[in-house]
């Protein structure tokens, strides 16, 4: 204890360092050899050979050089030594992604480290504790490996990821964009229809009544002939007409089944679900992609931005590489014009004119195809009213037909009257869509006037009908039972019964079809327009006198903002029919099923990438705020039909009520404790209402203020970077210039 | 049978194929219809009315009034297809970067093109006309001298492309070829790029000019300049002659000779 004699100090040197400890590991102390190996980045001969490149030297379980320390001390000074190792190990490898080092190194510094903690980790936890630490350690380690496979597995269950790079790395985002929009799409329409296949298809199906065991089920004897034909059958008449699949089959008992199931609530609850679930999920992405934004700063850098942040690394074919590469160079062409332009203004009067005259040409192409569709109603109704069999398909169908065709024809007309107007491509874009939306709204809407005709008409139809049948029935009873008496009612077969009209039903046979027909058309339009042309371009090339591949056909473009409008529309006539048709949801499915699967084949077929490419990433929430007022317009009418027009008498979930919403006053009478009435109703009291609604335009006054505050702020801590970065340059400029001054 | 708002409804995709191809249907009403007529009245063909219309109205000896007239011509009368102001300037440019001593022109059919290359060769070039038909390469010709051009800088020969190039070396003494202009049928750029090269004319850094190869276009010549690696290329765009709407291009391509 208090000198060492001779052979303890050679024994006992624990932590003393002898020629060959020093030369095989030393921590502190330095050598020559040390210091060209150990420094931070250089390194020796062979060490470059090697490729090692790993900082940190290894520390050696001895390398202390002090020998007055105990035991205990020791190895209590060693452990925490080794443990800020391993500590410092982990640490880099967790930062060793950021590190601007090239891959192969970084992979080597990955490796070593971690198996440099794999070797000293166990030897860390203390004495008793070290079983428990080691323990710990594993399951940790576990842990991770099991989220890191389930991140994997949910990456892999991820639909149509696969499909969707490739055509990224072909086409670029803009297209993918599309893709990427369908599939959402498609994620929202299967929750869609889970909802009213589960709660609404399947309750009816398997707990309600059969079909033929009454009227409304049954088809009537005068279609029975015909009701199982294809033509009538792909015209969602006979059989499908009275099934599932429509409004008119659902019985309005109250409750159905074993479980005692609500269907007539059900049916109105889901309705209201769809509603409300699909304005939650707009909201909440538009919400997430509006703090995407990031808010750039357009005016400042343009060149800078341009020149550092164009390139695309998603693309992986060469014939996009080329054509990114002459977009670019033709953006900054036009970039440097546009700022010579901005100097001078020359001719803005027929720049002007010329703009009036195509937005003059626009409307009147808006307004002749909106007529054409009025003209076209009115002539289907007035075929409705002499009989349908009389008149060929293709008048039957006209509707449906001149709907679609203009959808698809008249935005190539914008396209080309835009040229008039010379705009920056993308307010170009912005304008056509706007264009697109207008023409699509106002067919959309003249379509639903029509239709309200025709409700009129079929609800003066039931009260003659009612009439009727009262009539009938009386005659049936008198004809039979001549006497007072209590015998049964005589079974008459359903499908003998006189019905009333089912306008609900007539509504959503007209979605379907006009839905069916769109599908139709687009891939028509698909089939034709892009696999036939590319076709013919193909194959004719060999033996036409110009050049059919870069002259006139030539291989069609992807055409983003047409096709994702037509999706958003068609997803807006889906909300507005859901609720008459159940089966609308199920129809949608299986049309976006289909949808991408013809269209990533025809993309990767018959396209060629765009020869100008620009980024629509700007554009992503401008679609979601379009399909936010779809939904709003959409939603319009079906709430308008559903407050204001009382239900058929002899069809659907609702017959028998005045109105579809008394359902909800039903079950709060029948199926809820009576204090809960009371409840509801002292809240929907418009006394209490009022003032909620006033609280709440208050707090959406106080986060928009709120948010325009930060917006400020954002702004102007930007703008004192800019000038702090500006005088840094300036002083950095001085101080460089002062030594070539002197 | 199909009712006629069906019919209505394919109105605005009419209109859009007229409005977006218009300057092919004015091209087709000029080119076509309108020489189609003219034959019938005047019972010339298109090149002799040209080059009536150019000795009445252009200085002799001055290939810049030649040209000029020529151009007024084409678009204001009727339509040939001569390389056109436009992608004149884009070869002038080039000759004027080159300056060739041998040239060789496949396809003269005018001359617009032969005075075009003749005015911005250097003293003591010689330019090698070739012209196919006979009755054109008369009046390219006499536009030719007309211009001021002796024979000492233009010789003009009649006879189809492929015949001529295998003689070129034989007959007309040639060692090296400094600039090819292609202005003659598309299909057979390729197979004369071909000759060409087999005839051992080209030399490291000759220059081919391909005139017409977007419309009408000579895919199979672009697709083997592409692939054989022997040419550093480039498409000059530019629109048709007397044209605007339509685009067209000129290929320069620059033998490298073989790696």
């Amino acid at each position: 204890e208090r000198g060492r004699g001779k052979r303890e100090r050679k024994r006992g040197r624990k932590r003393g360092r002898g020629k060959r400890e020093r030369k095989r590991g030393r921590k502190r102390g330095r050598g020559k050899r040390e210091r060209k190996r150990g420094r931070k980045r250089g390194r020796g001969k062979r060490e470059r050979k090697r490729g090692k490149c790993c900082r940190l030297p290894s520390p050696s379980p001895c390398c202390f050089s002090s020998e007055q320390e105990s035991p205990d001390e020791q190895e209590e000074n060693e452990l925490e030594k080794l443990k800020e190792a391993v500590d410092d190990r982990k640490k880099l490898i967790s930062t060793l992604r950021g590190k601007p080092l090239p891959m192969t190194r970084k992979l080597q510094t990955l490796r070593e480290s971690q198996e440099f903690v794999e070797k000293y980790e166990g030897a860390i936890g203390k004495g008793k504790g070290r079983k428990l630490y080691a323990y710990k350690v594993m399951m940790l380690k576990k842990w991770m490996k099991f989220q890191r496979d389930f991140e994997n597995f949910k990456t892999a269950c991820i639909p149509w990821e696969m499909k969707i790079k490739e055509i990224e790395s072909h086409f670029g985002s803009s297209v993918a964009s599309y893709f990427l929009f369908l599939r959402w799409m498609y994620g929202i329409n299967m929750i869609l229809f889970g909802l009213t296949f589960g709660l609404v298809m399947v309750p009816e199906a398997l707990m309600g009544m059969p079909y033929g065991s009454m009227p409304r089920k049954t088809v009537p004897r005068a279609e029975e002939a015909n009701a199982m034909d294809f033509a009538v059958l792909w015209d969602f008449g006979g059989y499908a007409q009275y099934s599932v699949l429509f409004y008119g089959y659902y019985n309005s008992q109250r409750t159905i089944g074993w479980l005692k199931f609500r269907m007539p609530l059900s049916y109105f609850l889901v309705g209201v679900g769809t509603v409300a679930y699909s304005y939650m999920v707009v909201i909440r992405t538009m919400a997430r992609n509006a703090n995407e934004d990031g808010g750039g700063d357009n005016n400042c850098f343009n060149f800078s931005w341009k020149m550092f942040t164009s390139w695309d690394y998603l693309i992986g074919n060469p014939e996009t590489a080329d054509n990114k590469f002459a977009s670019i160079t033709t953006s900054f062409k036009e970039a440097i014009l546009e700022e010579q332009e901005s100097r001078k203004d020359d001719n803005i009067h027929l720049t002007r004119f010329l703009r009036v005259l195509a937005n003059f040409l626009v409307l009147c192409c808006l307004a002749g195809s909106g007529y054409l569709i009025y003209f076209v109603v009115r002539r289907s109704q007035k075929f409705a009213l002499e009989g349908l069999e009389s008149h060929t398909w293709w008048e039957r169908n006209e509707v449906n037909m001149v709907m679609s065709l203009l959808g698809m024809f008249c935005p190539m007309l914008f396209d080309v009257i835009s040229t008039l107007e010379n705009y920056h491509p993308r307010i170009a874009l912005q304008w056509q869509l706007g264009r697109i939306f207008a023409l699509f709204l106002g067919n959309l809407y003249t379509f639903i006037i029509a239709l309200m005709d025709e409700i009129n008409l079929k609800r003066e139809e039931e009260e003659m009908v009612k009439l009727n049948m009262t009539i009938w029935e009386a005659g049936l009873y008198n004809e039979t039972v001549g006497v007072n008496s209590t015998t049964p009612p005589i079974a008459i077969h359903p499908a003998d019964i006189p019905r009333g009209p089912c306008w609900e039903t007539m509504v959503g046979q007209e979605f379907v079809r006009l839905i069916v027909s769109d599908t139709m058309t687009t891939y028509i339009m698909l089939l034709i327009g892009d696999f036939l042309r590319a076709v013919l371009v193909r194959f004719l090339n060999y033996c036409w006198c110009w050049d059919l591949e870069a002259g006139f056909p030539s291989y069609s473009e992807f055409d983003v903002s047409g096709n994702v409008l037509g999706l958003i529309f068609n997803q807006g006539m889906i909300w507005m029919g859901a609720f008459y048709a159940p089966c609308l949801p199920a129809l949608n499915v299986l049309r976006l099923h289909v949808s991408m699967y013809l269209q990533c084949w025809a993309v990767m077929c018959c396209n060629v990438p765009q020869e100008r490419v620009f980024k629509a990433s700007g554009s992503n929430n401008f679609y979601m705020a379009m399909l936010l007022v779809i939904l709003f317009l959409s939603t319009l009418p079906a709430i308008y039909t559903i407050v204001s027009i009382p239900p058929s008498f002899d069809c659907g979930p609702f017959s028998g009520k005045s109105r579809m919403f008394d359902v909800i006053q039903e079950t709060l009478e029948s199926d809820f404790p009576a204090w809960f009435g009371k409840v509801f109703s002292y809240a929907s009291n418009p006394g209490l209402v009022l003032p909620f609604l006033l609280l709440m335009v208050l707090a959406i006054y106080y986060l928009q203020s709120t948010s325009k505050s930060y917006k400020q702020a954002n702004l102007e801590l930007k703008k004192k970077l800019q000038t702090v970065s500006h005088d840094n340059h300036v002083s950095a400029i001085i101080l460089c210039a002062i030594p070539a001054l002197t | 049978m199909v009712s006629g708002a069906i019919v209505l409804a394919f109105l605005p995709l009419v209109l859009t194929f007229i409005i977006r191809y218009r300057y092919y249907f004015v091209l087709f009403y000029r080119a076509v219809l309108v020489r189609i007529w003219y034959d019938c009245k005047t019972g010339l063909s298109r090149e002799e009315r040209a080059f009536q219309y150019v000795l009445t109205h252009a200085t002799p000896g001055d290939p810049e009034s030649i040209l000029e007239t020529f151009d007024l011509w084409c678009s204001t009368v009727e339509f040939i297809s001569n390389i056109g102001p436009k992608k004149g300037k884009i070869m002038d440019r080039i000759l004027s970067e080159h300056c060739p001593l041998n040239v060789l022109e496949l396809g003269s059919h005018c001359g617009y093109s032969t005075v075009r290359i003749a005015r911005a060769l250097p003293l003591g070039a010689r330019l090698y006309s070739v012209e196919m038909d006979a009755r054109n390469a008369a009046i390219a010709e006499k536009v030719i001298r007309l211009a001021g051009f002796d024979d000492d800088m233009v010789e003009l020969i009649v006879s189809p492309s492929d015949e001529v190039i295998p003689k070129l070396r034989s007959e007309y003494g040639l060692e090296r070829l400094d600039l090819v202009f292609m202005d003659h049928w598309k299909k057979c750029y390729r197979n004369d790029l071909q000759a060409l090269e087999g005839s051992g004319l080209l030399g490291k850094g000759s220059v081919v000019l391909a005139d017409n190869v977007l419309f009408p276009g000579a895919p199979n010549f672009l697709k083997h300049v592409r692939k054989s690696g022997l040419y550093e290329w480039k498409i000059h765009r530019a629109t048709l002659e007397y044209s605007k709407g339509i685009r067209d291009g000129m290929a320069e391509l620059v033998y490298q000779g073989i790696k």
